[in-house]
């Protein structure tokens, strides 16, 4: 992406361009071989799988992108900003419990333990940002530890519980296609304003790119760091949300591996691996072209280990990509 | 008696473990001067200026703002007092437009609810501040939402001296801001640092060029091995006895008391 982007750079234009049309091109440049692999891979399918070509196929690969798309979003922001959030998935499962018994058990009306999961999820968030920057310690080993600590602590609050049956009022956030998708398009615009029209929010792309000229130019990286791993974990809550929601019932076992699967999208979309670059709006193709395959290669008749492995191998492409893309700028 | 200096410093000193990088430096920059910090690589000048400006914590030493004491201890502090500092190497994030570099730190929200809510930025007011600035200082660069590493070397330290016309309200630092520039960008940085004088800027510079020593400065310090050397006016001074208390051959005469 970079690359095209530096050639037309190379002879520096005139005319000052507005620069709302100067972000449109830039983000397609950025964006639009991204869109190309996708379109690729569903029209593969497309030709290779006569059941893969119904429109409720499509709908599918949205509905079930949906959930993983909303904690990818915070993922995307984490990311951008340099950091890492492996306990992403450890959150979600915590969330799912708590809401749980917020309206099984606490009897909160539906608005009350929604807004409840969000806040735990922000608060367990915003603690692994914490714990980093306080001790200096990786966000790799940090966050690794918040991973099985926080699945310990869904595990002890959902111990000896039924978590089911929620009012329909809850259910509906989960519902078929359309409610999850809206939420999805919801956070995705949400986390894109915030990135792209907000102080703290375009500050994580100064951040991850240099964290010392960005602490040298005056921005509290540190504070600003919190924040953003308060996102990525408010984020976590509402995927765990929609996904109780939808299921009907929460159990501590759920989110498990979520966290790499949301790495995956946001890398094969093509934000940075290395931060200072990325979108939530390549975060969503992203998700959409791991979605693709996953339904694809299920319509083909190949089981989930296979698909696993093909996930696998993407992965790596995608970041050897985003690794060359760096290394020829 | 001359009017008061802007900036003293007094027994700056920076230990790294047993590694003494700064030994007892004594600075002051007058009014309206432009006064050249010289050294040998390794010599202590950008950890000089890293201490003065609250980048790096010192070990010890006092700082005096307009006659008065001045805490500075973060880069925050420094910039609260209106010193502006171009950082070696560390002066713009390349993976942000320029617009973005120009207000870093100190980006303008919106004046009205969602800005105070939410902090959403003003971004016409921020452009419009950027073009005026590099109109009023001949910058000729129009496309200023390309990211930083779009830019050549030359382009980049206008960019970043800019800031310091922008934000600097007494005094600008400026560590090597002609280190790997060619011929003419080095000029056009030059003429910069010299317009920033005009807008009424007292200015310290690193820099290993004697011309640009000699023919834009007021005043000079030599450090030599962490320690304070040679403290002369450019008018008194040559090139060759500059080199000589540069490299020791020339003995200074700045001796701790
Ligand atoms: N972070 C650090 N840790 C240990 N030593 C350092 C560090 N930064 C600088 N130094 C040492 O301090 C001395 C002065 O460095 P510096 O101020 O960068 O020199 P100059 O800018 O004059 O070339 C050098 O000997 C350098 O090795
Ligand atoms: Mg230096």
């Amino acid at each position: 992406m970079s690359d095209t982007q530096n050639s037309s750079t190379a002879v520096s234009n005139p005319g000052a361009t507005s620069r709302t049309f100067e972000r449109i091109t830039h983000e397609f440049m950025h964006i639009w071989q991204v869109i190309a692999a996708l379109v690729l891979i569903y029209l593969v399918f497309f030709v290779l799988s006569p059941p893969f070509r119904s429109f409720d196929t499509m709908l599918s690969i949205f509905g079930q992108a949906s959930i993983l798309a909303v904690l990818a979003c915070g993922t995307t922001v984490v990311l951008i900003s340099g950091g890492l959030d492996l306990s992403v998935g450890s959150i979600f499962a915590v969330v799912g419990v708590s809401v749980g018994i917020l309206l099984s058990e606490v009897d909160l009306p539906v608005w009350l333990a929604v807004l409840g999961g969000l806040g735990i999820g922000a608060g367990l968030g915003a603690l692994n940002g914490i714990v980093q920057v306080a001790t200096g310690v990786p966000a790799f080993i940090v966050t690794l530890g918040g991973l099985t600590a926080y699945k310990g602590l869904a595990e002890i609050l959902a111990s000896g519980r039924d978590l089911s049956r929620f009012p329909d009022a809850f259910q509906v956030i989960g519902s078929g296609y359309i409610v999850p998708m809206a939420i999805m398009f919801a956070a995705a615009i949400l986390t894109g304003l915030f990135l792209t029209k907000t102080r703290l929010g375009i500050r994580a792309f100064a951040i991850g790119g240099n964290e010392d000229v960005a602490r040298l130019a005056g921005v509290p990286v540190k504070r600003s760091r919190i924040y953003y791993y308060m996102v990525g974990g408010a984020l976590a809550a509402l995927a765990a949300i929609m996904e109780v929601a939808k299921l009907n019932f929460a159990m501590p076992a759920r989110g498990q591996s979520y966290e790499l699967f949301a790495i995956a999208a946001v890398v094969i979309g093509g934000t940075s691996l290395f931060g200072g670059r990325g979108g939530v709006g390549k975060t969503l193709i992203g998700m959409l072209i791991m979605q693709t395959i996953t339904v694809g290669l299920s319509y083909m008749g190949v089981g989930t280990s296979y698909q696993r492995i093909a996930i696998g191998i993407i992965i790596i492409v995608a970041v050897y990509w985003d690794v060359w893309r760096r290394s020829t700028r | 008696m001359a009017a008061q200096p802007v900036l003293e410093a007094r027994g700056i000193s920076k230990h790294y473990g047993g590694i003494v990088a700064l030994d007892n430096v004594d600075l002051t920059l007058e009014e309206g001067e432009v006064l050249a910090v010289v050294g040998d690589n390794g010599a202590g000048k950008s950890t000089l200026i890293k201490a003065l400006t609250g980048a790096i914590p010192r070990t010890s030493g006092t700082i005096r703002f307009d006659g008065k004491e001045a805490h500075i201890e973060t880069p925050t502090d420094a910039k609260a007092a209106g010193i502006e500092t171009v950082y070696q190497d560390l002066a713009l994030v390349n993976e942000i437009p320029i617009t973005q570099n120009v207000f870093l730190g100190r980006e303008i929200v919106r004046d009205d609810w969602l800005g105070r809510l939410f902090g959403v930025l003003d971004f016409k007011k921020m452009d419009r501040e950027i073009r005026d600035l590099f109109a009023k200082l001949d910058i000729r660069i129009t496309d200023i939402y390309r990211d930083a590493q779009a830019f050549s070397g030359g382009q980049r330290q206008a960019v970043a001296l800019s800031k310091t016309v922008m934000f600097g309200k007494r005094v600008a630092i400026l560590d090597e801001p002609t280190a790997a520039l060619g011929v003419r960008e080095s000029q056009m940085a030059m003429d910069l640092v010299r317009s920033l004088k005009d807008h009424g800027l007292s200015v310290i510079m690193i820099t290993h060029n004697m011309q640009h020593v000699l023919n834009y400065c007021d005043r000079v310090m030599v450090l030599r091995l962490g320690k304070l050397t040679a403290v002369r006016k450019v008018s008194d001074v040559d090139g060759d006895t500059l080199v000589g208390l540069i490299t020791g051959t020339i003995e200074g005469d700045v001796r701790d008391e």
